[in-house]
């Protein structure tokens, strides 16, 4: 009994002592792992005001976007015409560029086309990494 | 001087030493003073439903270069809060521009269904206003969804 009651000489409270350097640990920690979202997107260069660069036919691929959303493709000087859905434009951008590294994409979209089918024409053309393309609106 | 020899020289009880274990309760309750106060410059979202491609890049700019413009699919044009008419967005773009040391980026912030009349108009305003970097602000599509549709 003499034993047992003896007076242990390991204090039994908590330390309190080092607590700011854990909350300043959690604070540092939480400041080097929080991102912020950022804004992202489909990146282009508009054409300065005024500027305007011939280019011959033969360079031009025409893509067409209807209001439906179906788009049709004619390659420069040909009055042949193609009838696609968006996503075979990345297919077809690569064979293309493939033939002629000089191509321009020029894309003519009808007003009352959703934007959305102008972005899913972009997304294929970026896709593709086509680097020169010329956003048109259609003329009735 | 007179003084001090005549028994004034009495140590005092009270410690002459800042006391320093309150210190970190200080830095924190600056700390949560300044983040509590600290206002970020946001601009409240509109509804839109967010166009999506797999293309989608990040924005490699300063966020204080980047500008939104959103375009709800009625054809609204919201900048900074404030609906604008389309043939005024050149005179807020311009100054912003010339302010970013013509580094602005716009981030057209367009509803899937808008016309793309809309856009067009949009586009020439942001020519006019000599602001050429542009962003079609969109979702990454995943390839996973794309061909589940």
């Amino acid at each position: 009994m003499a034993i047992l009651n003896k007076k242990s000489k390991v204090s039994d409270e908590v330390p309190t002592s080092s607590m700011a350097d854990i909350a300043f640990l959690l604070l540092i920690f939480f400041l080097v792992t929080t991102v912020f979202p950022k804004d992202s997107g489909l990146q282009i260069v508009l054409p300065e005001e005024a500027e305007q660069i011939e280019v011959s036919q033969r360079n031009i691929l025409h893509i067409n976007i209807q209001e439906s959303g179906l788009v049709v493709v004619r390659r420069g000087e040909s009055t042949q015409e193609q009838t696609l859905q968006a996503r075979e434009i990345q297919q077809l951008w690569r064979t293309e560029v493939d033939a002629n590294p000089n191509l321009i994409a020029s894309v003519r979209t009808h007003p009352e086309a959703a934007h959305r089918h102008m972005i899913a024409v972009l997304d294929q053309l970026q896709l593709a990494n086509a680097e020169r393309v010329s956003l048109q609106i259609m003329e009735n | 001087m007179a003084l001090s020899k005549s028994g004034f020289e009495r140590k005092s009880g009270v410690s002459d030493e800042i006391p320093s274990s309150s210190l970190a309760d200080i830095a924190f309750l600056l700390l949560i003073f300044f983040m509590v106060t600290t206002v970020f410059r946001t601009t409240r979202d509109r509804p839109i439903v967010w166009p999506q491609a797999e293309a989608t890049e990040r924005i490699d700019e300063k966020r204080q270069n980047i500008m939104h413009v959103w375009l709800e699919r009625n054809g609204d044009v919201w900048i900074n809060d404030m609906r604008t008419p389309i043939q005024d967005v050149r005179s807020i773009v311009r100054p912003a521009y010339l302010e970013s040391e013509r580094r602005l980026v716009i981030s057209l912030r367009a509803d899937t269904e808008v016309p793309y009349r809309f856009t067009n108009q949009l586009m020439e305003e942001f020519k006019a206003a000599g602001a050429v970097r542009l962003v079609f602000a969109t979702e990454l599509e995943r390839r996973m969804a794309r061909e589940r549709r």
